[in-house]
C-alpha cells in the first residue's frame, strides 16, 4: 500500500482503534471518568485534524482532489467522504460530550457508551467511503449493531428495553429488506461495485421499458429498506418508541448518526447506482417526501413528551431532505441536480448540530433522574438556567427556519432546488414551507413552555456539567455561525457543492 | 441638506440598537435604572441618526447613477454563491418609515418605563432587536436581506406578546406567529422563485436578489400571478387584510401597551410597504389584473372593521379594529394605482402610525390605574382627570379624521385617487366616516362624559391625571398630528418622487422585460 492509500483509511483506522483502545483503556483502569473522557475527545480531534490535513478539501489537504482509491476501488476517500466523516466525527464529539451528566447519576456506565458509540461512528465512516455493495452493507451494519445496543443501554429501564428490541426487529429486517434488493440489482448487473452498476444500468437506461421485474423488485426493496433506515413515513414506526426509550443522549444520537449515515447510503445507492432510473424511482421519493413531511408533523403536533415530539419533527425533517432527493432525480439539467445534492448535504450538517442541541438540552434537564421528558418540565427554564434557556430556543428557532440560522439556509437550498426544478416541484417547496409553518407550532411550545410559564414551585436548581455547557456551546455556535458569518456560510456552500458534484459527476 | 457621503449612514442606523442589545446584555439584570436609561439612550441615537438621515437627504430625489432613486447606496458581498448582497438604499417612503420606526421606538421605550416591572432587561433588548427587524426591513434593496431582517422582526414581537402580555397571551402569541409564518415563508419560496427565473435568463446568480435589477429585468406572467400571490398573502397578513386580519385583534388586546404601539405604529406598515417596494413594482401586469379584487378586499376591510369596532366592550379591541379599517385605505389607495390615492396610501401608513400609536398609549394611562380596558365600566373620567380626557379627545378626532390634523389628509387623498378611478368604491369609502364618529365618539362619550362610574369611584386617590412622563411619551405625537394636519407637504414632498417611480414601474411592466 502506498502512502497515500494509508492516509485515506487513517481517520477510520484512528476511530475504529480509538473505539479499542477505550475498551482497553477501561480494562486497565476502571471506571475513570476523567480519562475515558479525555482519550475520547482527544482521539476523535487529532482524526478529525487528520481528516483535514488529508483532504481532499476545495482548498487543499495532501490526496489528489479526484479521491483516493484503496483495495482496488472498494473503498474511495473523496470530497464527500471527507465532509461526511467530519461530520460523524463532530456528531460523536458533541454525543460524547453530552453523555456523561445522563449517564453518571444514572450509574451507567460511560466507557462502555463511548466505545460502543465509536464502533458505530466508524460504521457511519465505512457507510461514507465504501463504494462496493459489501463494504457499504458491512458499514450499514457495524452502524447498526451498536446502535441497538446504545438503545437498550439502560438495561433496568423497560421502556429503554422495549424500544431497542423494537429498533433490533424492525433494523434487522429492514437491512434484511435492503439485503434482498441488493441481491437483485447485483443479480442483473453481475458486479457489486457501485459505480459499475451505475455505468451498466446507464448503458441498458434507453432499453428499459418496461422496467424487468428483477429490477423493479430490486428497486422497490432498496426504497423500502433505506426507507427505513432514514425513518421515511411508512416504514417510520420504530422511531418513537426507540428515541422515547432510549437514554437520552443515546436518542440525540440516533436521530442524527444513523439518519445522517443512512442518507449518505441513499445517496451513494439512489444517485450513483440507481441514478440512471431515476425516472422509475423520483416520483416515489416525492410522495413519500411529502407524506413523512406532512405526518411527521402531524403527529408530532400532539406530543407531550418531548422525546416523542423531536422524535416525529425528525422524520418530518426526513421529509423535507427527501425532497431535495427527489429534485435530483426528477430533473435533468446538472445544475439543479447539484443544488439539490447540496441542499442535503448542508441540510444533514445543520440538522446534526440543531437536533443534537436540543437533545443535549434535554438530557442536561435530565441530569437529575426522575425528571420527565414532558414538555411541562421546561416550565420557567428561561429564568432558571438561562444559558440552557437561550441555547434551547436557538436550536428551536433554527429547527423551525428562521434566518440567519443554519437551519434556514438547509431549507432554503433545498427550496432553491425544489423552485429551479421548476413544474411540480415548486408544488413540493409549498407543502415544504406550510409544513415548516406547522412545525413552528410545537417548536415554539417549547419556547412558550421555557420563558412564559413559571416555574412549579417544586423545582430544583439545574445544573449542569463542564463537559455538557461545552458541547452546548459548540452546538449553539455552530448553528448561528454557519447561518450569520458570510465567509463561513460562504465555505459551507462551496463546500457542499464541491462534495454534491463529486458524487453526481462520479 | 448636510453631505454624508462617505458616512455609511444607513448601517448606523441599524447597527445602533443592534449594538445596543448586545450591550444591554452586560448590565447586570438588577440594575433597573442603568438598563431603562441605556435602552432609551440608545433608542435616541437611533432617532438623532434617523434626523441626521433627513437632514442630509435630498428631497428632490435625483435619479442616482445606477437608474435608481435610492440615496445613501451601501453594497458589500455578503453570499456570494448566490449573489447575495447587504445593500441598502433610502427613497422618500423608506425614510418616513424609518423615522417613524426610530420615533416610536424611544417612545414605546419611555412608555414602558413603569408599566414594565418583570424581566426589564430581556424586555428592553427584544425592543431594540425588534428596532433592527424593522429598521433593516425598510432600508434592504436585496430582496434576501429583506426576507431576513422580515423574519427577524417575528422573533421579539413574539417574545414581548408572550412574555409581558396579557392573561391570554400564549394563544395570542402564538396565532400571531403562525399567521405570519404562513405568509412569509410562501414569500421565501416567490423571493427564490423570482431570483432563480432572473439568474436562468442571465446566467448566473449575480444580483440575483437586487431588487432594482429585477425590476429592470420583469417576469413572465405565470410566475408575476404566482409570485405574487405569495407576496399578497405575506403583506395582506401583515396588513391585515379582511380577511387575514383575525390574529390583530387577539395580538393587540394581549400585547403589553408599548408592543401595542409598535404592532400597530410600525409592523402593520410593514405590509404596505412591502407592497409598494417589492409586490408592485416586480410584478406589476399581476398587480393589474389583481388589483380590482384587493379593492374589494380593502372596501370590505374599511366598513367591515369600523362596524365591528363599533360593538366591541374592550377599549383595545376597538381601537385593534379600528385599525384594521384604517389600514384598509392604505390598502385602496395603493390599489388604485393612481397618483393622489398612493400619495394618500403613504400618508395613511405614517398618519396611522402616530395616531393609533398614540391611541393605543392613551388606553395604556388609563390601564395602568384600572388593569381594566372595559368601557362599560368607565365614565366621568373628565371630571377626575382633564388633562387625560382632552389628550385622549384629541387623538380621537384625529382617528376620526377632522380636517386640519393628520388623519384627514391621508383618509382625503385615498378617496380623491379612488373618486378618479371609481366612483362607487369612493362613495362606499366615504361611508366610513359616519361609522368612524360612531364607534369613536360613542366609546368617547362612554368613558369620559358622564357621571363616575362606581368602578373608578372604587378607585380613590389611584385614579389620578397623566404623569409628566406620559405627557412626554404622548406630546411629541401630538405635535406631530397637528404639523403634518396643516402642512401637509412636509410628508407629501418626500413622497412624490417615489410614488411616481412606482407608477412609472407599474405603467412601464407591460412593455420592457428581457424574461418574457
Amino acid at each position: 500500500m502506498t502512502a497515500n492509500e494509508w492516509l485515506a483509511i487513517a481517520p477510520f483506522l484512528i476511530v475504529s482503534g480509538l473505539a479499542i483502545g477505550i475498551v482497553i483503556i477501561d480494562l486497565i483502569w476502571p471506571r475513570r471518568k476523567g480519562l475515558v473522557m479525555v482519550a475520547a475527545v482527544v482521539g476523535l480531534l487529532a482524526a478529525m485534524a487528520v481528516t483535514v490535513a488529508a483532504g481532499p478539501l476545495p482548498g487543499g489537504g495532501s490526496l489528489p482532489a479526484s479521491g483516493q482509491a484503496v483495495f482496488g476501488g472498494v473503498y474511495v476517500r473523496d470530497q464527500l467522504t471527507v465532509f461526511l466523516d467530519l461530520l460523524f466525527m463532530s456528531i460523536a464529539l458533541l454525543t460524547i460530550m453530552f453523555a456523561p451528566d445522563y449517564l453518571e447519576p444514572r450509574g451507567l456506565p460511560i466507557a462502555e457508551f463511548t466505545a460502543t458509540l465509536l464502533f458505530a461512528i466508524s460504521g457511519a465512516m465505512l457507510l461514507g467511503a465504501g463504494r462496493d455493495l459489501l463494504i457499504l452493507f458491512l458499514g450499514l451494519e457495524l452502524l447498526v449493531l451498536p446502535g441497538y445496543m446504545l438503545a437498550g443501554f439502560a438495561k433496568r429501564d423497560g421502556l429503554s428495553v422495549e424500544g431497542a428490541i423494537k429498533y433490533f426487529l424492525l433494523g434487522s429486517f429492514s437491512s434484511a429488506i435492503l439485503l434482498f434488493g441488493l441481491a437483485f440489482v447485483f443479480g442483473y448487473t453481475g458486479t457489486t461495485n457501485v459505480s459499475e452498476i451505475g455505468q451498466h444500468l446507464g448503458n441498458i437506461a434507453g432499453g428499459f421499458e418496461p422496467l424487468p421485474v428483477a429490477l423493479g423488485l430490486g428497486l422497490a426493496l432498496i426504497t423500502a429498506g433505506a426507507g427505513f433506515k432514514i425513518a421515511a413515513v411508512p416504514f417510520h414506526y420504530w422511531t418513537p418508541d426507540a428515541y422515547q426509550g432510549s437514554p437520552t443522549p443515546v436518542t440525540g444520537y440516533l436521530s442524527v448518526g444513523p439518519k445522517v449515515a443512512a442518507f449518505a447510503l441513499a445517496l451513494r445507492l439512489f444517485v450513483e447506482m440507481l441514478g440512471p432510473l431515476a425516472d422509475d424511482w423520483w416520483v416515489l421519493v416525492a410522495v413519500l417526501a411529502v407524506l413523512t413531511m406532512t405526518l411527521g408533523n402531524l403527529a408530532a403536533l400532539g406530543q407531550d413528551n418531548i422525546k416523542r415530539m423531536l422524535a416525529y419533527s425528525s422524520i418530518a425533517h426526513t421529509g423535507y431532505i427527501m425532497v431535495g432527493l427527489a429534485v435530483y432525480g426528477g430533473t435533468t439539467s446538472t445544475e439543479v441536480q447539484d443544488t439539490a445534492i447540496q441542499g442535503v448535504l448542508f441540510y444533514l450538517a445543520a440538522y446534526s448540530f440543531m437536533n443534537l442541541g436540543a437533545f443535549a438540552c434535554v438530557a442536561a434537564l435530565q441530569r437529575r433522574p426522575g425528571v420527565t421528558s414532558q414538555v411541562s418540565t421546561f416550565a420557567g427554564l428561561g429564568v432558571r438556567a438561562p444559558l440552557l434557556g437561550v441555547a434551547m430556543t436557538l436550536f428551536m428557532l433554527s429547527l423551525i427556519g428562521i434566518p440567519p440560522t443554519a437551519g434556514f439556509f438547509g431549507k432554503m437550498l433545498i427550496v432553491v432546488s425544489a423552485v429551479e426544478g421548476g413544474g411540480w416541484f415548486v408544488l413540493l417547496a409549498v407543502i415544504l414551507m406550510i409544513n415548516a409553518t406547522a412545525a413552528a407550532f410545537y417548536y415554539l411550545r417549547v419556547v412558550v413552555t421555557m420563558y412564559m410559564r413559571p416555574a412549579p414551585g417544586s423545582a430544583k436548581p439545574v445544573t449542569f456539567g463542564g463537559w455538557t455547557k461545552a458541547g452546548l456551546v459548540i452546538a449553539a455556535t455552530a448553528v448561528v455561525v454557519i447561518g450569520l458569518v458570510p465567509p463561513i456560510t460562504q465555505g459551507m456552500l462551496d463546500w457542499t457543492m464541491q462534495a454534491a458534484r463529486t458524487l453526481i459527476g462520479a | 441638506m448636510i453631505g454624508l457621503a462617505g458616512i455609511p449612514i444607513l448601517s448606523l442606523i441599524i447597527l445602533t440598537p443592534l449594538v445596543g442589545a448586545l450591550l444591554l446584555a452586560f448590565i447586570p439584570g438588577q440594575n433597573l435604572r442603568a438598563i431603562r436609561w441605556t435602552a432609551l439612550g440608545i433608542a435616541l441615537v437611533a432617532f438623532v441618526l434617523s434626523l441626521v438621515a433627513v437632514l442630509g437627504f435630498d428631497a428632490s430625489q435625483p435619479v442616482q447613477p445606477d437608474g435608481s432613486i435610492y440615496q445613501f447606496a451601501e453594497q458589500q458581498p455578503w453570499i456570494p454563491f448566490f449573489g447575495i448582497n447587504y445593500q441598502l438604499g433610502m427613497d422618500g417612503i423608506s425614510l418616513l418609515l424609518v423615522v417613524l420606526t426610530t420615533t416610536l421606538t424611544w417612545i414605546s421605550i419611555l412608555a414602558s418605563f413603569t408599566p414594565v416591572q418583570s424581566r426589564v432587561k430581556e424586555y428592553m433588548i427584544s425592543f431594540l432587536v425588534l428596532e433592527v427587524g424593522m429598521l433593516g426591513v425598510f432600508l434592504a434593496l436585496d430582496m434576501f436581506l429583506f426576507y431576513i431582517f422580515w423574519e427577524i422582526v417575528l422573533v421579539p414581537m413574539y417574545l414581548i406578546i408572550g412574555i409581558w402580555g396579557g392573561a391570554n397571551r400564549i394563544y395570542a402569541t402564538i396565532k400571531f406567529v403562525l399567521y405570519t409564518l404562513v405568509g412569509s415563508l410562501l414569500m421565501l419560496v416567490a423571493i427564490l422563485a423570482t431570483a432563480f427565473s432572473y439568474q436562468a435568463a442571465t446566467g448566473s446568480w449575480d444580483n440575483a436578489f437586487n431588487i432594482q435589477k429585477l425590476v429592470e429585468a420583469g417576469f413572465d406572467p405565470t410566475l408575476q400571478f404566482w409570485a405574487f400571490l405569495a407576496f399578497f398573502l405575506a403583506f395582506a397578513i401583515k396588513v391585515p387584510m379582511f380577511p387575514f386580519h383575525t390574529w390583530l385583534p387577539d395580538a393587540h388586546v394581549e400585547a403589553p401597551t408599548a408592543g401595542s404601539v409598535i404592532l400597530a405604529g410600525v409592523l402593520l406598515k410593514l405590509g404596505g410597504y412591502g407592497f409598494l417596494r417589492f409586490a408592485l413594482p416586480l410584478f406589476p401586469d399581476a398587480a393589474r389584473d389583481l388589483g380590482p379584487l384587493i379593492v374589494v378586499l380593502s372596501l370590505i376591510a374599511i366598513i367591515y372593521g369600523a362596524i365591528v369596532a363599533i360593538v366591541q366592550p374592550d377599549l383595545k379591541k376597538l381601537v385593534a379594529y379600528s385599525s384594521v379599517s384604517h389600514m384598509g385605505f392604505v390598502t385602496l389607495g395603493i390599489f388604485v394605482f393612481q397618483e393622489q390615492g398612493m400619495q394618500g396610501a403613504i400618508m395613511q401608513m405614517i398618519n396611522h402610525g402616530i395616531i393609533t400609536g398614540a391611541l393605543f398609549l392613551c388606553v395604556g394611562v388609563i390601564y395602568e390605574r384600572t388593569h381594566d380596558r372595559t368601557i362599560a365600566k368607565m365614565g366621568g373620567l373628565a371630571s377626575r382627570t382633564p388633562v387625560y380626557a382632552a389628550v385622549f379627545g384629541f387623538f380621537m378626532m384625529a382617528s376620526i379624521g377632522l380636517p386640519g390634523l393628520a388623519g384627514f389628509v391621508g383618509e382625503f387623498l385615498v378617496f380623491l385617487g379612488t373618486f378618479a378611478v371609481s366612483p362607487v368604491a369612493a362613495a362606499i369609502a366615504v361611508l366610513v366616516i359616519i361609522f368612524g364618529a360612531v364607534y369613536l365618539l360613542w366609546m368617547f362619550q362612554r368613558v369620559i362624559f358622564g357621571e363616575v362610574s362606581d368602578f373608578l369611584k372604587g378607585l380613590g386617590h389611584h385614579l389620578t391625571d397623566m404623569t409628566p412622563v406620559e405627557v412626554l411619551t404622548l406630546a411629541p405625537l401630538a405635535a406631530l398630528t397637528l404639523i403634518i394636519g396643516i402642512y401637509p407637504a412636509l410628508v407629501l414632498d418626500f413622497i412624490q418622487v417615489p410614488v411616481d417611480v412606482i407608477l412609472d414601474q407599474l405603467q412601464a411592466g407591460a412593455s420592457v422585460g428581457l424574461l418574457k
